[in-house]
């Protein structure tokens, strides 16, 4: 265990997971905030708390999970797919959507933790399939590739938009990752693996070919989008005298 | 004439509403005085389809109004008028887009916002704000 340590490969590795946690994990921390706001005072800790390890446990089984899968036949290809879709997203800008929705707000502390643990779920499968991809079958990366998600399950993810914010090229190189990642796991699958064997230079031809695919693509629908979010107004009021009641 | 200071709570921010306030003093006329807060839009797609919109907006309402608390208590202590505005998305282009929309004559903030290895890091509003807005900006050191 201990070689792998001195391996350019492994560290390479390691970066791309700390990578793809940054991008992909800052939903969940807003969601355990926000559900458990509408609880009762004593309550709200409490639903803190139980959503965040169940988050946790909840992560740990779909890692396992989908490294086994992803074992069986085929499924490798189809795990790519959806990683390119992922890495395609991530370039995508997001629509400004600010509107009423049907959700009902959870008031008491069972429903808020089946709020976090059902967004959990949806929310981590990208990040789950990223770290999979790139961890292979080394159990090392993958304890380390969860390790590294959990602290980010529980801040804030406003650092992740600050940066992004201030180095744009953070989620096109996100999204390239995602692509080259993608690459490298078509070329696992073991249908194509004796062709890969065969010619050593699929082995940075396809994944590169598929960073710059997801690349282009997020880049031409972005472009087509081309819609910059405005700012929402929430709250405007004037404070006409100074006496008065302040709110 | 309208002056536009965006606070985040810092102490930085709250020095831009002290030197307003004594700028103030000495106009002929007062001027309108807004005070904006932004709040970074950390609610994205994936969250709206699980939580809803009104627990968002309460969420956002409660911390900006946080933010803007000292500023609100320095303006109501120096018996001036006001107006405060909160608006979601990214600081910089709200602010420059607020100062559009009211058609601001100056903009008055902090040097820095909440300072030190953040700002180092990630670089600070205020250089997007003199880059975006189409009026003169003040920067209270």
């Amino acid at each position: 265990m201990l070689e792998m340590l001195f391996t350019s490969q492994f560290w390479f590795d390691v970066s791309k997971i700390i990578i793809i946690d940054l991008l992909l994990s800052g939903d969940n921390a807003v969601v355990i905030a926000l559900a458990c706001r509408n609880l009762p005072e004593a309550q709200r800790r409490k639903g803190i708390m139980y959503g965040v390890s169940g988050a946790i446990g909840l992560r740990v089984v779909l890692t396992f999970f989908a490294v086994g899968l992803l074992s069986l036949p085929y499924l490798k290809l189809v795990g790519a797919l959806l990683l390119l879709w992922i890495g395609i997203k991530l370039i995508l800008p997001e629509e400004g959507v600010h509107g009423e929705n049907s959700i009902k707000a959870e008031a008491h502390l069972w429903g808020a933790i089946k709020t976090i643990i059902v967004a959990d779920f949806v929310m981590s499968l990208d990040n789950v399939l990223g770290v999979a991809a790139v961890a292979k079958d080394n159990v090392w990366l993958l304890v380390f590739g969860l390790l590294v998600s959990i602290p980010m399950i529980a801040w804030s993810s406003q650092l992740v938009l600050k940066l992004i914010d201030r180095y744009p090229l953070i989620i096109y190189a996100g999204g390239a990752l995602l692509g080259y990642v993608a690459g490298e796991m078509v070329l696992g699958e073991t249908l194509v693996k004796p062709l890969a064997e065969a010619h050593h230079y699929l082995h940075w031809l396809v994944p590169g070919l598929s960073a710059v695919f997801v690349l282009l693509t997020g880049l031409w629908l972005a472009m087509r989008k081309a819609v910059v979010a405005k700012a929402v107004n929430l709250v405007d009021e004037r404070v006409t005298i100074s006496t008065d009641n302040n709110s | 004439m309208k002056i536009l200071i965006p606070v985040d709570g810092s102490a930085n921010a709250q020095r831009a509403v002290e030197h307003v306030i004594e700028y103030v003093a000495v106009l002929k006329e007062i001027p309108q005085l807004l005070l904006l807060n932004v709040q970074w839009n950390v609610a994205g797609g994936n969250v709206k389809l699980f939580i809803n919109q009104k627990t968002i907006d309460d969420y956002y309402r409660e911390q900006g109004l946080a933010a803007l608390k000292a500023a609100r208590a320095a303006l109501e202590s120096a018996a001036l008028p006001y107006h405060y505005h909160i608006s979601v998305g990214t600081p910089a282009e709200a602010i420059a887009q607020y100062s559009v929309e009211q058609g601001v004559s100056q903009i008055v903030m902090g040097r820095q916002g909440q300072g030190g290895l953040q700002t180092l890091l990630l670089g600070s509003v205020v250089n997007k704000v003199l880059h975006l807005a189409s009026c003169p900006v003040l920067l209270v050191k």
